[in-house]
């Protein structure tokens, strides 16, 4: 007994020691190992004399990434894919092919996530191709890779990806607002599409869920907007860009400068030619800003587009609410601003508006951005489904004025409303009027009420 | 030469060789680290089947436990996002990571499964029974501990599955009156699961809890050690007068009187005392059952240290801790469950959350301490103890019961859902 214990002993203990060899011997045999020994060999093929082809040789195996810190990526995909940089990979074979027409993103800079998707952290080809349980963003395919642009690119248009552009307008012109929240701006009855973009394992469900709600998600509330394919492809895009990550702060770490042709859209958007000229050419309220980026710094002029009074006490300019980017890209136009180009400005501009006009044009602003389009309709024809509310519909505002007095629609609007029951006993109808109040100030919302009953068709006229 | 190199080893050991008695004896006497043993051991005791050695498997897990979580320590950082960052680095970039890690997680889990087995052995044979009864308390706080320890460590990971567990874990204590919702901001530095509760939870995991732990480890065995050992199986016993834990414990002894102290007395003998010690001696006729702890003992409880390495080494190699994605607190899973030892609670919570989550638990726990000072019943031997054992062995059903159903047939909304049912989610 006592000579078979001790045997089982040693026995177990010899095992222990296998056991822990065979661990060290699976930890010591990652796949990244054969593929950099495959590389070398195919580097060493090109080496002409025994000497360098032995060095190349013996290139000790390491991990290779590319670290994101702002970002809290980190990308191991070069342990790898080891020809990403380098031309004379070309025509190698898979994995360590050459990425052509990469522009100014280069991997070891950016790394390959951002816009390939996957999962950085792994080093192994499964788990980095994020095709695995429990990675929320697997490798994009092919159709939908050029969606990433829109990540980093997030204002005016991304050359190439017109897609991006069209899903942007879409979104802010079509009330998904209404429903949906986005970067906090919003309604609560679909889900938070902050990052949409980075929690979406399967692009091609998004497409299909454009198309045709009902159908991929069972008993949803969204109605179905009738788009087209290429109206749910760009949509698709648009909601791939959203990954609320601080991709705009990183990149412009990386000094990387807006396109001069987004500062000129801000620069007619927020109407500078009123108050500003260009080589004489504008208004002569304010400085001309001809060569305004040689007279001073890109600091200053940033500094001036946050706060104007810290630089000029009692300047009359007023605070636009910009971002890095955007304050970036009005540097670079006005690098480049010209004279004939003011001109032009000039002559595309309507006449001036009265204060009943702007407040109408204001409401019917924000009627189509906080999403009241996305059920009331953009021409206020409503129409949508509600099933078991009255009507089985969301109610057209266009007669809104025959049974409400004004002050009693603003209090709708800023209360929200439960719609009345076609049937008591049913279901609750899944759309109703959310709360506005704690989004929307007092004078937006008397501002809608202004467009509203400027859009009134008057009932009792017909008589 | 040969004279120094023996002194120096004599200077060491300081014991005669073993291959005598007093060697074996002295190995044991003269050794801080094997005092814990007594010199011989009764032979019935070491049989496999008395105890299934399950306190020594818990507590050789317990070492596994702390030499794997002492590796991890040096690549783990407790501040979320990086504490999920460092667990891939684990999983791909540190040499043998996945094993080390993998290892602290079976570790863990088969402690939280043989410290329960462990405390049903003592319960069936009757061990907690007079002199043993505190040292069966100090019992229950380790099981405590152990949970507490699984529960602290559950967390951090930083993953769906950790940070979901701990939320509905919590909430489950936040339903005590009065002092449970401070009880759960006390213990996550904030009013949910975040950053607070991460280093919180971390270091009562690898600081506050191992210490305790060990302390009360040192106490349980020192106790066992002075009550003679483990207690006489129960095949052994005879009669009701035999059932007693412990063999020196005299049955009626008129209690010492104290002596007054003369007012001349300058000197005292301390260690001249009258009647017998509470704690084990042994008569000449048990003398002959005995055999010396060294190799006996010793080679059993190697085996068995080497069994339970190879069983979690091997586990460790082919099976895969698990790890989902970074934890989101805006993405609830449904349903969202607390780690398996928990779910027993949760479903009982499910149904009532302050009789499931307060009432229940305390009473339990309550139950389990009092367990030697209610059952007044001197002897071990099962046919004389029918009702307790039908309701230890209730309370033990049905906590696996429980356990087995929340973990099983439970689905999205804590509907009642077979396992082999599958449910489609409706998000995607």
């Amino acid at each position: 007994m006592e000579r078979r214990l001790q045997q089982i002993f040693f026995a177990l203990s010899f095992l222990a020691l296998l056991l822990i060899l065979a661990a060290a011997w699976q930890a010591n045999t990652p796949s990244w190992k054969t593929y950099q020994r495959n590389f070398l060999q195919l580097e060493a093929q090109e080496e002409p004399n025994a000497i360098t082809k032995a060095a190349v040789l013996a290139t000790p195996p390491e991990i290779h990434q590319v670290l994101l810190p702002g970002l809290q990526r980190v990308d191991r995909c070069t342990t790898c894919h080891l020809g990403v940089e380098d031309p004379t990979m070309k025509n190698a074979p898979e994995p360590f092919r050459y990425h052509a027409n990469l522009g100014p993103h280069i991997p070891s800079k950016f790394g390959c996530t951002i816009c390939h998707g996957g999962q950085g952290l792994a080093t192994d080809k499964e788990s980095a191709h994020g095709k695995v349980d429990f990675w929320p963003n697997p490798l994009l395919s092919k159709d939908y890779i050029r969606a990433s642009c829109g990540r980093c690119h997030k204002e005016g248009e991304v050359p190439g990806v017109p897609e991006l552009t069209e899903g942007h307008r879409l979104f802010e012109t079509q009330g998904c607002r209404g429903c949906h929240k986005l970067n906090g701006v919003g309604g609560s009855i679909g889900p938070d599409l902050t990052s949409e973009g980075a929690n979406r394992r399967a692009p091609e469900w998004l497409e299909r869920h454009f198309l045709a709600p009902n159908e991929v998600s069972a008993g949803s509330a969204m109605p179905n907007f009738h788009y087209t394919k290429e109206q749910a492809r760009a949509l698709t895009y648009y909601m791939l860009s959203l990954t609320n990550e601080e991709m705009g702060s990183f990149f412009s770490s990386l000094r990387l400068i807006p396109s001069a042709g987004f500062g000129r859209q801000l620069f007619v958007e927020k109407n500078c030619i009123s108050c500003h000229a260009i080589g004489g050419v504008g208004a002569k309220t304010a400085p001309d800003l001809l060569g305004v980026t040689k007279r001073h710094s890109i600091e200053w002029i940033d500094e001036q587009l946050v706060n104007p009074e810290l630089v000029y006490p009692g300047s009359a300019m007023p605070e636009y609410d910009l971002e890095t980017n955007a304050r970036k890209a009005l540097v670079a136009y006005m690098s480049s601003a010209t004279a004939e180009d003011a001109q032009s400005i000039l002559s595309n501009k309507t006449r001036t508006m009265t204060p009943e006009e702007i407040a109408i044009e204001a409401g019917k602003q924000n009627f189509s951005r906080f999403g009241c389009v996305g059920c009331h309709g953009t021409e206020l024809q409503g129409g949508v489904a509600n099933p078991n509310a009255q009507g089985g519909e969301v109610p057209s505002l266009l007669h809104v004025s025959d049974d409400y007095t004004k002050d009693e629609v603003i209090a709708i609007i800023r209360n929200g409303r439960t719609p009345p029951l076609d049937n008591a006993a049913g279901p609750t109808p899944p759309l109703y009027m959310p709360s506005w109040k704690s989004v929307l100030s007092d004078e937006d919302i008397n501002r809608i009420a202004d467009y509203l009953w400027s859009k009134q068709q008057k009932a009792k006229d017909a008589w | 030469m040969m004279n120094l190199i023996r002194e120096i080893w004599q200077s060491i050991v300081r014991r005669d060789p073993l291959s005598t008695d007093k060697g074996k004896t002295e190995l044991v006497f003269l050794n801080v680290w094997l005092h814990i043993h007594p010199a011989k051991v009764k032979k019935e005791n070491m049989k496999f089947r008395h105890t299934f050695y399950l306190g020594f498997i818990t507590f050789f897990l317990f070492l596994i436990l702390l030499t794997t979580g002492i590796a991890l320590m040096c690549y783990y950082r407790p501040y979320p996002p990086q504490a999920y960052q460092d667990m891939k680095d684990l999983q791909f970039v540190v040499f043998m990571g996945p094993f080390l890690r993998n290892m602290h997680r079976w570790a863990a889990h088969g402690m939280v499964i043989c410290v329960f087995l462990h405390m049903c052995r003592v319960f069936y044979t009757g061990s907690y029974k007079k002199p043993r009864q505190f040292n069966w308390v100090i019992g229950v706080f380790l099981v405590l501990i152990t949970l507490s320890l699984s529960f602290t460590g559950y967390l951090l990971p930083w993953d769906q599955l950790a940070y979901w567990a701990i939320t509905v874990g919590t909430n489950i204590g936040s339903y005590a009156p009065l002092i449970g919702g401070q009880l759960r901001e006390l213990l996550l530095g904030g009013h949910s699961v975040g950053e607070g509760a991460l280093i919180r939870f971390y270091v009562l995991h690898v600081a506050v809890l191992p210490a305790v732990m060990i302390l009360f480890t040192i106490v349980h065995f020192w106790r066992v050690r002075k009550d003679g050992g483990l207690s006489k199986p129960i095949w052994k016993l005879k009669d009701k007068k035999e059932a007693l834990v412990t063999i020196g414990a005299p049955a009626q002894v008129a209690p010492l009187q104290a002596a007054a102290a003369s007012k001349d007395k300058t000197y005292g003998l301390m260690e001249v005392v009258s009647g017998k010690p509470i704690f084990e001696t042994i008569t000449p006729e048990e003398e002959e059952d005995t055999v010396f702890s060294y190799p006996y003992a010793f080679v059993r409880e190697a085996v068995v240290l080497m069994a339970t390495v190879t069983t979690i080494m091997t586990m460790s190699l082919f099976l895969n801790a698990p790890l989902e994605e970074l934890a989101n607190p805006a993405k609830t899973p449904n349903p969202a469950k607390a780690p398996w030892y928990f779910l027993g609670l949760q479903e009982l919570v499910s149904h009532s959350a302050f009789l499931g989550g307060v009432v229940a638990p305390a009473l339990m726990v309550l139950a389990l301490l009092a367990i030697p000072y209610l059952d007044r019943n001197p002897s071990r031997r099962l046919a004389d103890r029918k009702l307790i054992l039908w309701l230890f062995t209730i309370f033990v059903v049905a906590n696996l019961v429980l356990i087995v159903v929340g973990t099983f047939f439970r689905g999205p909304g804590w509907a009642l859902v077979p396992p082999w049912v599958h449910v489609v989610g409706g998000a995607e």
